[in-house]
């Protein structure tokens, strides 16, 4: 290490003439008087924008900000996975996977014979029952992801017996 | 007025850490009297560090203004773990270095004036009197390579530099400022020094 101090002598002797460069006469003179003046100012003044009310209230957001500007490729980057992530909105948005293939009730107005709402057979076991207190016949099918559509219908579990 | 006289005399003239204290108590309840005592003792110091880190003064002036505004803004945050001047210097160097990030590659420099009596500096006299560029090229010339070399450096190695090898601290002292450990102080040193070398190498024949 002292050689290394040695070898680095002359520069330093170079780098103290850096002290050697003075402000203005009477710059130190004034100095403190402004300091106390724009403090001052600073508490006589509230804050006017909305966006300096917002930054004295959240200076986390003025360092966000403010990263940004001092380094451009974060930028880029927040805007590249901001793009990527609404391509995969979009693309898994639209796959037929995720869109509703069965309806939870099935329709069919085609002719008056046929009934309105139609019910997979276990339901319909339990609807026409007369004694079935079960109420678990209330429940509408609902399709499950697999198709099955009488995952909620169960046989009566008991019956009440007739006078 | 030289620097390195002011800042060798603000030193022998630091306070007392019991005066420097209740001047900060007093500060912190809004006597601005107080503060303005606190301005005067550091004044030079931060505006020095500041100065040889932005190469110009009119930064350095806003910089070191803005810093005190700061410090006493955020007085009631300051816990007294360090000391006063170490925690205004941390304001300072964190001030700058954001500057300094904003204005990449907008470099203007605004060189102060050389002190009158650096003409009879022996020490600097001998750097620059021997038969090589540098007698040409004069004290100002010198001025302008050397701070233009240290513009070069990246914000923490020149801080180190700035801190060490212009203001006289100590290892320590720069890594309490940096916030780092002190083998990240000497390495960047080292690391700074060898560039610095390398760029004024006609001056270090």
């Amino acid at each position: 290490m002292n050689e290394n101090e040695n070898n680095f002598e002359s520069l330093k002797r170079l780098l103290a003439f850096k002290k050697r460069e003075i402000p203005p006469p009477g710059y130190f003179n004034n100095f403190s008087s402004q300091v106390l003046s724009r403090i001052r100012a600073g508490e006589a003044r509230e804050p006017v924008t909305a966006a300096e009310r917002l930054f004295s209230e959240a200076p986390w957001l003025l360092k966000f900000l403010q990263v940004f500007e001092a380094k451009p490729a974060y930028t880029g980057s927040f805007a590249l996975a901001l793009c990527l992530v609404l391509v995969f909105g979009i693309v898994f948005a639209e796959r037929p996977d995720y869109s509703a293939s069965q309806p939870l009730v099935t329709t069919q107005v085609a002719d008056n014979s046929t009934p309105l709402v139609s019910v997979s057979p276990a339901v319909g076991q339990i609807m026409l029952a007369p004694d079935n207190t079960n109420p678990a016949s209330s429940l509408q099918p609902v399709a499950s992801l697999f198709g099955q559509q009488d995952s909620l219908a169960q046989q009566a579990s008991f019956t009440i017996p007739s006078n | 007025m030289i620097m390195a006289e002011s800042v060798e005399r603000t030193e022998t003239e630091s306070p007392a850490p019991e005066e420097e204290s209740e001047l900060v108590r007093r500060a912190r309840k809004g006597d601005l009297q107080a503060y303005d005592d606190l301005v005067k003792r550091y004044q030079e110091r931060i505006y020095a560090t500041i100065y040889h880190m932005t190469s110009n003064h009119e930064d350095a002036n806003d910089l070191a203004q803005e810093s005190f505004i700061k410090a006493f803004q955020a007085l009631k945050s300051f816990k007294g773990g360090s000391t006063f001047y170490t925690w205004i210097y941390r304001i300072a160097v964190n001030k700058t270095i954001n500057f300094l990030k904003q204005r990449k590659n907008r470099t203007h420099m605004s060189l102060n004036d050389i002190d009158f009596n650096a003409e009879h500096d022996t020490d600097l006299i001998a750097l620059i009197s021997d038969n090589t560029p540098r007698r040409a090229a004069g004290l100002t010339e010198l001025q302008k390579k050397l701070n233009e070399a240290l513009l070069k450096l990246s914000e923490p190695h020149r801080l180190v530099v700035v801190l060490h090898d212009v203001q006289g601290q100590s290892h320590e002292e720069i890594a309490e400022v940096m916030n780092c450990n002190i083998g990240t102080v000497r390495s960047r040193l080292f690391y700074a020094r060898q560039q610095m070398q390398a760029e004024l190498a006609d001056y270090l024949k």
